[in-house]
């Protein structure tokens, strides 16, 4: 007999290997795990790990649908996903994946819902009785008839998942279903999710780079790398291994970073929380035994002078639709800069820096570079002077291989073969991706795909780069990587303008920050003063680094104002 | 990637039911019909004929019919079509013929293929094409008295492709199709195209030439303006198609059963 008090296997995974079609490598290596019922297990790895495959492998997509082969077998529900059709698989599975636009294509939140039901034939009046309860869920109500497209990010990954929950699971599989999303709409999710598992009892795995909030919200952590399982634990368990996390290229949260520094320079041995509430706690047990020494020296942003690069007056911008995008703003960017550009979605971010390059005209105000007001440049003339690396790759990628996508633009451009050659070998070489040259673009990873762009921009060589959201999508190392990149640019004198919602990546490289709220600049300022503005962050909905509000919660602590300080190390310095 | 060996036993691995038309999953051909759909917006020549201009769709109908196969992309380019006749009728021509036009087209192309079980069903295409052309032409010179140069020199570019997909031509062209070598893969696309498409050209003449029997100075006229259609139609599909093969292929997204490429 059962133990009643062990919770029901939802999942059972035995041996599990697969191989892609046309692919000689294995990306799942002999996985087994059980996943229960309630329970919410996160899934982390590097890029390539196979935590998409698995997440493919759990209705039976992997390998039905891709083929190539499959080793061992995977059980949900009781049902062997080889041996029973996707379909009947999916009524015990929903699926939710990383990009919410892709998965919508009804003309209206309600019709979404029902979409999936009407497919499984389920009879109108339990379609019907159903909708309302999967809205409700995801917090939707009232917003039956709107059209998808005019849903924020956050509440069209929300519609996603309410159209999965509406076949009314017994699990609910979601890949990467925030880094798409804006701090706000992520945590939405989690949120989201939080309830459903709490409140209705569902099974959830969900696949996240988002180290902080799968800390929190977690039960089980699986560490996939190269295809296999590496641990299994506990948040607490796992994310505490900051060097099994590291060799694994993976972002531990920025709580248990900060508590292993202080570790490693103090000698304290306490424990390394990896939830913000516990770090908050253990920062009381640490300065009761180790003494705070603010830091003298902090690296401060140099100011810049002089004649702007990029002069940005009065500017106002309203879309077609009427939709009033900027208001006023008014700034100047001076050549070498590094600047970092924040808000929520729809904040302004994109719209401001199209101006930049003659994408999109004022339609108030003034933009001029280096001078020259951009609505008399053409397009070309700009792209010559400012290299934009668009948010989403695949919409700037075209060509059938990389060495021909790097080249395209400087041919255009007319310049001498040899030429062309030698820049785009030094920007293919700068992104590590000579060897990829004859390949087509779109059988390399997204991440890979970014720097495709990336050297295709810097084959061109220009003044101001301007990276619209270059680490989403991208897992620890590979966001890294690209933003080393553009500090070597700034090294080299370049003007680099960086757009993303990942405040805690950012201290090493940026200088000042832009804070953007509604279409207005709430604050332009160096970067410790607007990190540590977290009032200001909160109503642009942003999430100020860990670090940061650690800082904070220590001077107060302290009962005297400490230094702005922005990463862990630096908060771990003042232990040493 | 892992080295370690499987441990678990190898599993067959099958496609039970699930949304599939002839072996093209149902989204593939939604996709190809939207993408159909909204090429018939483009205009692409001014046909002297029947009036009108001829959409950009028709350089993908073949396209359409290698990638899904000949059911499903008779399916696609049919639905397409029916679509675009409604949303684009700038280009629409005789609405009903053009439905048909895409739907052979596909099939007529889904039709080219190496070996296999259908190694034969070019057959069905072949006749359709070679009795259609021989009704067409037989009415301008029975009936209506066109002369005979003119009626080799109006249909040269029609009698042209439905020979070339007769003769084993059509079997080099599904080669060159499904082969790595860009460049053959470009030209294969280019006369494929054309020889597919003359096919469905001359099956919707024989039904447009009964309507409208176009007079011998019409005959004379297309007799220059015929060819640069095909050659603009088929460098269409030869571009469009090049880049779709290269990147369906580059992204090992599922292919469907009796796809050529």
């Amino acid at each position: 007999m059962s133990d009643p008090t062990t919770p029901k296997i939802i999942a059972r995974l035995e041996n599990v290997s697969y191989m892609y079609p046309r692919s000689p490598n294995l990306v799942l290596t002999n996985i087994s795990l059980e996943i229960h019922q309630g329970e919410f297990l996160g899934i982390i790895g590097p890029t390539g790990a196979g935590k998409t495959t698995l997440c493919l492998a759990l209705n039976g997509i992997v390998p039905q649908f891709y083929g190539g082969r499959f080793f061992g077998s995977v059980h949900i529900a009781g049902l062997d996903t080889l041996e029973h059709k996707i379909s009947a698989v999916a009524s015990h599975v929903g699926e939710v994946f990383e990009d919410p636009e892709t998965q919508l294509i009804s003309t209206s939140v309600e019709n979404e819902v029902a979409f999936a039901l009407e497919n499984l034939l389920i009879p109108r009046d339990e379609i019907m009785a159903r909708i309302p309860r999967a809205l409700a869920a995801v917090r939707l109500e009232g917003m039956e008839k709107k059209h998808p497209a005019e849903l924020s990010g956050g509440q069209k990954q929300r519609l996603a998942i309410a159209s999965a929950l509406a076949i009314q699971p017994d699990m609910l599989v979601l890949d990467e279903p925030t880094s798409q999303l804006d701090p706000v709409g992520s945590q939405e999710v989690f949120a989201t999710v939080r309830e459903l598992n709490q409140t209705l009892g569902m099974t959830i795995v969900m696949a996240s780079h988002a180290s902080e909030e799968m800390a929190e919200y977690t039960n089980r952590i699986l560490l996939l790398s190269r295809g296999e399982q590496v641990a299994i634990g506990s948040p607490d368990d796992i994310y505490s291994q900051i060097e099994l996390l590291i060799r694994n290229d993976l972002r531990p949260p920025q709580v248990a970073s900060t508590f292993y520094s202080i570790c490693q320079r103090s000698g304290y041995h306490g424990k390394i929380p990896v939830k913000m509430r516990d770090g908050v706690t253990e920062l009381k047990r640490v300065r009761q035994q180790v003494q705070v020494t603010p830091p003298e020296n902090l690296s401060q942003a140099i100011p810049h002078s002089g004649e702007p690069l990029i002069s940005v007056k009065d500017l106002k911008h309203v879309y077609p639709d009427g939709t009033e995008a900027l208001h006023g703003i008014t700034l100047n960017i001076y050549e070498g800069e590094y600047i970092l550009i924040i808000g929520q979605n729809g904040a302004g971010k994109s719209t401001l820096v199209k101006h930049f390059l003659n994408l999109l005209k004022p339609t108030q105000g003034v933009v001029e570079v280096g001078g020259a007001n951009t609505e008399q440049l053409s397009v070309s003339e700009l792209a010559r002077r400012i290299g934009y690396v668009a948010q989403n790759p695949d919409t700037q990628i075209f060509n059938a291989t990389v060495g021909e996508e790097v080249s395209f633009a400087l041919n255009n451009l007319g310049f001498p073969a040899d030429e062309v050659e030698r820049r785009t070998v030094e920007g293919l070489e700068s992104m590590g991706l000579l060897e990829a040259r004859h390949q087509h673009p779109l059988s390399l990873p997204k991440g890979d795909r970014a720097r495709v762009v990336i050297a295709a921009i810097l084959a061109m060589k220009p003044e101001i780069i301007i990276f619209d959201e270059p680490t989403t999508g991208q897992d620890y190392r590979g966001a890294r990587y690209i933003l080393d990149i553009s500090r070597e640019l700034h090294k080299m004198g370049k003007t680099v303008i960086v757009i993303t919602h990942h405040l805690y990546l950012m201290p090493d490289y940026a200088e000042r920050v832009l804070v953007m709220g509604k279409g207005t600049l709430l604050l332009d300022a160096p970067i410790r003063e607007a990190f540590h503005a977290v009032d200001l962050l909160k109503s642009t909905y942003l999430t100020p680094p860990q670090a940061v509000l650690l800082t904070q919660e220590l001077s107060q602590l302290e009962g005297r104002p400490l230094p702005a300080l922005l990463t862990p190390d630096e908060l771990a310095g003042v232990f040493a | 990637m892992a080295t370690v060996s499987p441990v678990g036993k190898e599993r067959e691995v099958k496609f039970l039911g699930g949304t599939a038309i002839d072996g093209a999953p149902v989204a593939y051909i939604v996709v190809l019909a939207a993408v159909v759909a909204a090429l018939a917006f483009v205009p692409f020549s001014v046909v002297l004929a029947s009036g009108g201009s001829f959409p950009m769709s028709q350089g993908v109908f073949s396209l359409v019919g290698w990638v899904l196969g000949p059911i499903a992309g008779a399916i696609a380019s049919g639905i397409g079509t029916l679509i675009g006749v409604f949303l684009a009728p700038h280009t629409a021509g005789v609405a009903p013929v053009s439905v048909w036009g895409g739907v052979v087209a596909s099939f007529a192309a889904g039709c080219m293929v190496v070996g296999g079980k259908r190694k034969n069903w070019w057959i069905i295409a072949g006749i359709l094409g070679l009795l259609s052309w021989l009704v067409f032409v037989g009415r301008a010179y029975l009936v209506n008295g066109v002369s005979v140069t003119a009626i080799l020199t109006g249909s040269f570019g029609q009698y042209l492709g439905v020979l070339l997909y007769i003769l084993p031509s059509r079997i080099l062209f599904a080669k060159w199709i499904g082969g790595k070598n860009v460049g053959l893969l470009f030209l294969g696309l280019f006369l494929g195209t054309w020889a597919s498409f003359a096919v469905s050209h001359v099956a919707q003449s024989v039904i447009t030439y009964w309507m409208f029997n176009w007079p011998e100075e019409v005959w004379v006229m297309l007799a220059g303006i015929v060819p640069i259609e095909y050659i603009f139609r088929c460098l269409a599909g030869a571009v469009i198609g090049t880049g779709v093969i290269l990147g369906l292929r580059a992204i090992g997204l599922v292919k469907p059963t009796y796809a050529v490429y």
